[in-house]
C-alpha cells in the first residue's frame, strides 16, 4: 500500500488494486461507477477527506468509510464525487414543499402581523436565497399577505459580495424558465444575468461563521431554515453543534431544510421529522410539544 | 406585504462567550431550559465545567438541553468523563442511560481504557451496553474486543449483540470464532441467523 503523505499530497494514495476494490465498494453504495480512466479524479477527492478526517492512509480512510456506524463520511464523499457549484432552483424538490407544504402549515400557526422569517446558510453566490424569493413569490399565493424576511449568510466575504452584486452565469441560471428571466434577469452581456434590485434589494446579505456561537447568536426566532449540504463536511461532534445552535435559532414549531445527503436523525434527535409528500424536513417542537 | 428587508440580527452588546464559570454554572441550573442550553454550551470551553455538565446531565429533563450537554462533554473528553459516564451506564433513567452510551461512542480514546472491564461486568445489560459503545466505536481494537466477547461471554444475548456488531466491523480475523460461536449456541436460530449474515458481510467486503 502506497501511504499518504499530507504535506505534499503526492499521487497516487492507492495501488491499483486499492482503486479496483474502492470503485467496487463505492459502485455498491451507490450506483455510480468510476473506470480507470477516472482515477485522478477519484484520487483528489479522497485525498481531501483523508487530510479532512486525519486519516493516516487511504487503507485507513477505506476502512472508516466502511465501517463508521453513521455512514456521515461516506456521505460526504459522495457529495465530493456528485456535487459541483450551486445554481438556481437546485434540489427544487424543497422549494415546492416549502410553498405546498411548510409555509401553509407554519402560517396556521402564526398571528397576522407577524413576519416569516427564513434564513439561508450557507448561501454561496446567493442562488439559494434568490430561489427561495423567486419561488414564494411566484408560487405561494399567500405571499402578498405576509411580511416575509429572507436573510442569506455565508463564511465567505468574496462570495458575499457575488450574492449582493446579483450577476450570474447563464450555467448558473439553466434551470429558470425564460418567462422568469424576462421578468426578474436582465441580460447583461452574453453569459451575464442581473437579477433585479428589487430582488435584491430584499434580501439581508451578512457575513456568519456557523460554527461561532457568537455570530450565530443574534440570529433569533426564525421559522425556517435552509442549511443544505454544508453539514456533510463537518466532523460529528461540529455537526452536532451546528443542529443545536439552529434549535435556538428557530422559533418554536420552526423547520430546517437539509440537503439530499444529509440526515438529522444521524445528527440529532432533538428535532421532529416532518414530511411534506416526498420531502423530509425536521421541526423544532411548538411550545408544550414533548421531543419525540 | 411580501418579501421585505428584515433588519440585520443585531449583535449582543456583551458576548455570551465572555461570561465567567461562574455565571455560566449558576445558568446551568435555571429555569429556562434555553438558559440552560446556552450555559450547557458555553461551559464546554471551560474543562474544569466537565463534572459539572456531568452532574447537570445526570439531572437534566429537557431533552434539548441534554443534547447540548451531551456534545459539550464529547467536545471536552477526557478518561475523567469518561469514567463519569460510565456510571450512568448503571441508572435506571433509560434515556440518561442512552444518552451515556451516544457519548461514549463518541470518544473512543477516553473511553478505551474502561471498556475491558465494562467487557466482563457481572451484569450482562451492562455488557451488552459495552458492546453496543464498542460496535460504533472508531478504534482499532474494536473488532478485536468483540472477538473476544464471542470467544468467552456465557450469555446468549451478550454474545449476539458482539456477532452485530461485528457484522458492521469485524473482518477476516473475526471468521473462525464466528464459526466456533456456532456450536455454543447450536439450537438457537436467531444466533445462526445473526451468525450467517455477519460471515456473509465480512466475505462481502
Amino acid at each position: 500500500m502506497l501511504q499518504f503523505d499530507r504535506s505534499s499530497e503526492t499521487l497516487p494514495i492507492m495501488t491499483d488494486d486499492e482503486y479496483a476494490k474502492f470503485c467496487a465498494f463505492f459502485y455498491r453504495q451507490t450506483g455510480i461507477e468510476y473506470h480507470d480512466n477516472k482515477k485522478y479524479y477519484v484520487e483528489r477527492r479522497i485525498v481531501d477527506r483523508i487530510a479532512k478526517t486525519n486519516s493516516e492512509s487511504f487503507r485507513d480512510y477505506f476502512t472508516m468509510i466502511r465501517f463508521q456506524a453513521s455512514g456521515v463520511e461516506m456521505q460526504a464523499l459522495v457529495n465530493l464525487m456528485t456535487v459541483n457549484e450551486t445554481y438556481f432552483f437546485r434540489e427544487d424538490y424543497q422549494f415546492d414543499a416549502l410553498v405546498t407544504g411548510i409555509l401553509p402549515a407554519l402560517v396556521k400557526g402564526k398571528r397576522r402581523g407577524d413576519p416569516i422569517r427564513i434564513w439561508s446558510i450557507p448561501c454561496s453566490s446567493g442562488e439559494e436565497p434568490y430561489s427561495i424569493a423567486i419561488n414564494i413569490l411566484e408560487r405561494w399565493e399567500q405571499a402578498d399577505s405576509w411580511d416575509i424576511e429572507i436573510h442569506a449568510s455565508d463564511i465567505d466575504s468574496r462570495i458575499l459580495a457575488e450574492a449582493r452584486a446579483g450577476r450570474f452565469s447563464a450555467r448558473s441560471v439553466g434551470r429558470v424558465s425564460s418567462a422568469l428571466l424576462s421578468k426578474y434577469f436582465t441580460r447583461k452581456i452574453a453569459d451575464e444575468y442581473q437579477i433585479c434590485d428589487a430582488l435584491r434589494g430584499s434580501i439581508d446579505f451578512s457575513l456568519v461563521n456557523v460554527i461561532d456561537p457568537v455570530q450565530t447568536r443574534p440570529f433569533r426566532n426564525f421559522d425556517i431554515i435552509f442549511c443544505r449540504n454544508l453539514l456533510i463536511y463537518f466532523d460529528d461532534v461540529a455537526r452536532r453543534e451546528t443542529v443545536e445552535m439552529f434549535y435556538d435559532c428557530l422559533a418554536p414549531a420552526g423547520y430546517i431544510c437539509l440537503g439530499h445527503s444529509e440526515s438529522m436523525s444521524r445528527m440529532s434527535s432533538i428535532f421532529r421529522p416532518r414530511k411534506f409528500k416526498d420531502v423530509v424536513v425536521y421541526q423544532k417542537p411548538g411550545p408544550g410539544e414533548p421531543l419525540p | 406585504m411580501g418579501l421585505v428587508k428584515g433588519p440585520p440580527p443585531a449583535a449582543e452588546a456583551v458576548p455570551l462567550a465572555a461570561r465567567d464559570i461562574d455565571a455560566l454554572l449558576i445558568d446551568l441550573v435555571a429555569p429556562d431550559s434555553g438558559v440552560r442550553r446556552h450555559a450547557a454550551r458555553d461551559l464546554g470551553a471551560h474543562p474544569d465545567a466537565a463534572m459539572a455538565l456531568c452532574d447537570r446531565l445526570q439531572a437534566e429533563t429537557s431533552s434539548s438541553v441534554r443534547a447540548v450537554l451531551l456534545t459539550s462533554l464529547i467536545r471536552r473528553q477526557s478518561p475523567a468523563v469518561a469514567a463519569r459516564l460510565t456510571t450512568f451506564l448503571r441508572s435506571d433513567d433509560t434515556p440518561l442511560r442512552n444518552a451515556a452510551i451516544e457519548a461514549l461512542q463518541e470518544m473512543p480514546d477516553a473511553v478505551a481504557p474502561y471498556l475491558q472491564a465494562l467487557l466482563v461486568d457481572p451484569d450482562s445489560d451492562i455488557r451488552i451496553f459495552a458492546v453496543n459503545i464498542v460496535a460504533t466505536l472508531r478504534h482499532r481494537r474494536a473488532p478485536e474486543w468483540l472477538t473476544v466477547v464471542i470467544r468467552s461471554d456465557a450469555h446468549v444475548n451478550v454474545c449476539a449483540a458482539a456477532v452485530d456488531g461485528l457484522s458492521e466491523v469485524g473482518g477476516p480475523d473475526a471468521l473462525a470464532d464466528l464459526h466456533a460461536l456456532r456450536h455454543r449456541f447450536a439450537d438457537n436460530d436467531f444466533m445462526e441467523f445473526a451468525i450467517d449474515t455477519a460471515i456473509r458481510r465480512i466475505g462481502q467486503d
